[in-house]
């Protein structure tokens, strides 16, 4: 057996190894310079064209032409977002987007070329697009087609800037459609980038949220939680139909206890049943839901509330206990309305209620009364 | 006799060869994966293919302490710049017999809370609970009775708020994006249960609020040679197991687990001195025998700086309680030995741990007593032998040097060339001395290793460098 040779062979890929991290480390060195060249001369250009808009000039066709010819490249585009970024600081928001309005053809010329190439430049496009991209829905009705395609791309990033981008020209249809297109690939997307991203469209929310409602129920369950946790970060208006959820015995787990942590958040009088029934449920399986609807009640006020918290700071669950004494001290009840826990026999009770007076006081004064 | 000598030796030859062969592949495919791969997401950062944005999953912090009076401190006040929203500390004093628990509470003005923990997992009883709000984020200190690292994180996780948790140790620092860095993994993939951080020796580098601002390789030799050993051995092998899902281990420095999972199987394992190897083959067991899709993942961008001991005592007693964590996860797990239930993790990963971590010193250290066996009855081609330990040597060193600048040039670290020289003369000394010093140390390891488990190691604290 020729050990030696396959040794021999090892070792001379290892050089070649080393030998490729001494060229890459120079051509690194080398690159950096170029970078900051590139960087300068587009800065002197987008300078230039800030100073003909504010003038009340157009963008030169040269600088059109140059961005078109250089932009293709992705080293160049990387340059031309730096320039970007350093011009932009202390420009004003008209020049701004008199500056991207003027040189919308480039950008819709690029969003062609950067669609067909690499995963990784599609998804530098599209991020440079959820940069730059302002709400100028009117005139850039191709690009929001082209988006789409980005949307549709098997590369995670590329899917997430494609949606920012999206969200940041604030188009109801678009985003609807894009979130559509996600959901039927069924490529995974985590729901809180998902909530996350809804949160920061430019558009009408009101527009945006009673579309997705229109279309709720062709959604999966996963992007159905991230309508729904959306809709309870930006509106108490869809009480009704989330109490549909709430109390639909054969929805989604997840989806109801976002429909009940809604209805924590806008109070509503008819929920305040459900929510009681949820935390009288002895069931151990079902502590998720009375852990969560414990949490709600803390904006809900009445006798039979204050009983259901006690009751439910005696549970054997400590979740249970412990969110039932975050909601007695919601309600800021004084010590003789706690007294019953306090000096009660239930030592679990006694502990964790005690625990949470001491943890909201130094939450509340540092200790300093302590 | 002679010839039953050279039959003993012919065999000998034949397992050596294949053993080595399976080695250098091994140590070729991994480098080569690992350089690709921290290529590959240095070009992916570029071009901001990342999850950039305010996607806060909430993490709890674990740091068990024992007798850290001296970096606990400045541990924690740098897990306070971390670059993250929404965390929380939990610093766990593992009955500490020096003035850990004081230390903490009069740096963070901290208060006793009657707080009651839930017993998810079984471990001592706290003795005290102190809480602190004044801070960017709660920090709780539980001071407990002695019960051993494990223990202590079992306690963490006990009282933990969040549904992830990290464990790390008191004497290491967090780089400013490591919490972000750690949580992207979870965010890419919906069934991510736990994400290994990249550790770093400490030694030579400046960070001041969690960013680097100066590197240089350490002074001294001995943490200089363990830079180099890391890059070659952890970062590049791990690479390669997350490629298939197979990374049995994440180091106990740093790393992110789901709270629940880690429940659910159990936690750490109190009687074992591997806690933190041990955890992660439990999971691969629970997961696979419940049938739970799971990823265990790797994150080379999530960065945890740690004191690489300056002593070659200290090193010795570190890599003498790696290797009995090691016996014990292997033989505690032995059931995965090449069994088509545990797929590639078991025939793999198992099997290369097996063979090339727990066994290698006994085989290293057996063939050092065949080359003077061999000698002593001249049957040994000493010319050949030193070729080929020549070759060896070559070999390796060019493996950590490919590993060291690519992860050097990955992360646009700057080196001096003096720096440069240093690596390139100590990795030739790392390969031929160190490791063999090693080998005897992880040989030796076994020997009344019962007397040992639960205890914490103790080796010579330094004050973190933390501006």
């Amino acid at each position: 057996m020729k050990v030696e040779i396959i040794i021999y062979i090892y070792g001379a890929i290892c050089i070649s190894m080393i030998g490729f991290n001494i060229v890459y480390n120079l051509m690194l060195r080398r690159r950096d310079a170029l970078f900051d060249k590139r960087t300068e001369k587009m800065r002197q250009g987008i300078r230039r064209q800030f100073q003909l808009i504010q003038k009340g000039e157009k963008t030169e066709k040269n600088h059109k032409k140059f961005l078109m010819k250089k932009l293709k490249r992705i080293n160049y585009l990387i340059a031309y977002d730096n320039a970007l970024q350093m011009e932009m600081k202390d420009q004003k928001a008209e020049v701004l987007e008199k500056y991207f309005s003027q040189i919308e053809s480039v950008i819709l010329f690029l969003a062609v070329r950067y669609s067909k190439k690499d995963k990784m430049e599609a998804g530098y496009f599209a991020f440079f697009l959820s940069e730059y991209a302002v709400n100028r829905k009117r005139e850039m009705d191709s690009l929001l087609g082209l988006l789409l395609i980005y949307v549709k791309k098997d590369n995670l990033y590329c899917r997430v800037n494609g949606l920012k981008a999206l969200y940041h020209l604030g188009d109801v249809e678009n985003v609807i459609t894009a979130l559509k297109m996600q959901d039927d690939d069924r490529i995974y997307i985590n729901q809180k980038i998902l909530t996350e991203g809804l949160l920061t469209f430019q558009g009408n929310h009101d527009d945006l949220i009673h579309g997705l409602w229109k279309e709720f129920n062709r959604f999966t369950d996963h992007t159905k939680l991230a309508i729904l946790n959306y809709i309870r970060f930006k509106t108490g208006d869809y009480k009704e139909e989330i109490y549909g959820i709430m109390t639909d015995e054969k929805a989604d787990k997840e989806l109801r206890l976002s429909a009940i942590r809604y209805f924590g958040k806008y109070v509503y009088p008819p929920a305040l049943k459900w929510l009681l029934d949820f935390v009288n449920d002895h069931e151990p399986s079902h502590w998720e839901y009375v852990n969560v609807a414990v949490s709600s009640l803390s904006r809900y006020e009445g006798e039979e509330v204050i009983r259901a918290l006690k009751g439910a700071i005696k549970s054997p669950n400590w979740y249970i206990r412990y969110s039932a004494a975050q909601g007695l001290e919601a309600h800021r009840l004084n010590y003789s309305e706690l007294f019953d826990i306090i000096n009660g026999e239930d030592r679990y009770a006694r502990e964790m209620m005690t625990y949470r007076l001491e943890a909201k006081m130094l939450q509340e004064t540092g200790g300093d009364n302590s | 006799m002679m010839d039953a000598y050279k039959t003993f030796f012919s065999y000998v030859g034949i397992f050596f060869v294949l053993y080595l062969i399976g080695y250098a592949s091994f140590l070729f495919l991994s480098v080569a994966v690992g350089s690709a791969t921290l290529y590959q997401t240095k070009r992916r950062n570029r071009l901001k293919n990342e999850l950039a944005g305010d996607y806060f999953i909430p993490v709890s912090i674990i740091v068990p302490a024992y007798n850290e009076e001296v970096t606990i401190e400045t541990s924690i006040r740098s897990l306070l710049a971390l670059e993250y929203k929404l965390y929380e500390i939990i610093v766990v004093d593992d009955g500490s017999r020096d003035r850990t628990g004081e230390v903490v509470r009069e740096a963070f003005h901290m208060h006793h809370v009657n707080r009651p923990i839930q017993r998810k997992i079984v471990c001592q009883p706290e003795e005290a609970v102190y809480e602190t709000y004044t801070q960017k984020v709660p920090i709780t200190l539980i001071q407990k009775r002695n019960g051993g690292k494990a223990d202590a994180l079992n306690m963490g996780i006990n009282a933990a708020k969040y549904p992830y948790f990290i464990c790390m140790d008191a004497d290491s620092v967090l780089q400013y994006d490591a919490l972000e860095k750690i949580m992207r993994p979870v965010l890419e993939e919906g069934n991510v249960v736990a994400v290994g951080g990249a550790v770093r020796p400490s030694n030579g580098a400046e960070i001041k609020n969690g960013h680097v601002v100066s590197y240089r390789m350490p002074d001294k030799l001995l943490p200089c040679m363990q830079v180099l050993e890391y890059d070659r051995s952890f970062l590049a092998a791990r690479i390669l197991f997350d490629k298939f899902n197979g990374s049995i281990i994440i180091s106990g420095a740093f790393g992110l687990f789901k709270k629940s999972v880690v429940v659910d199987a159990g936690g750490y394992d109190a009687t074992t001195m591997g806690e933190d190897m041990e955890l992660v083959v439990k999971l691969h067991v629970f997961c696979r025998e419940h049938n739970i899709p799971y990823r265990i993942r790797y994150a080379t961008d999530a960065i945890c700086w740690t004191q690489a001991p300056e002593s070659l005592g200290d090193l010795r007693k570190q890599r003498r309680r790696w290797h009995i964590g090691l016996f014990q996860s292997m033989m505690g797990h032995r059931r995965m030995f090449a069994n088509f239930k545990y797929g590639l993790v078991g025939f793999v990963s198992y099997l290369y741990f097996l063979i090339y971590e727990l066994f290698s010193p006994y085989i290293e250290v057996f063939g050092v007593f065949t080359i003077i066996l061999a000698f002593m009855v001249d049957l040994i081609n000493v010319p050949f032998m030193i070729l080929f330990f020549f070759i060896y040597v070559m070999y390796s060193s060019v493996l950590s040097l490919t590993a060291f600048f690519s992860r050097t040039h990955t992360i646009d670290l700057k080196l001096r060339i003096s720096d440069v020289f240093k690596a390139i003369g100590l990795c030739a000394v790392e390969v031929s001395c160190l490791r063999f010093i090693l080998a005897w140390t992880r040989a030796a390891a076994l020997i009344g290793y019962k007397r040992k488990k639960q205890s914490w190691g103790s080796i010579e604290r330094k004050k973190i460098e933390f501006k």
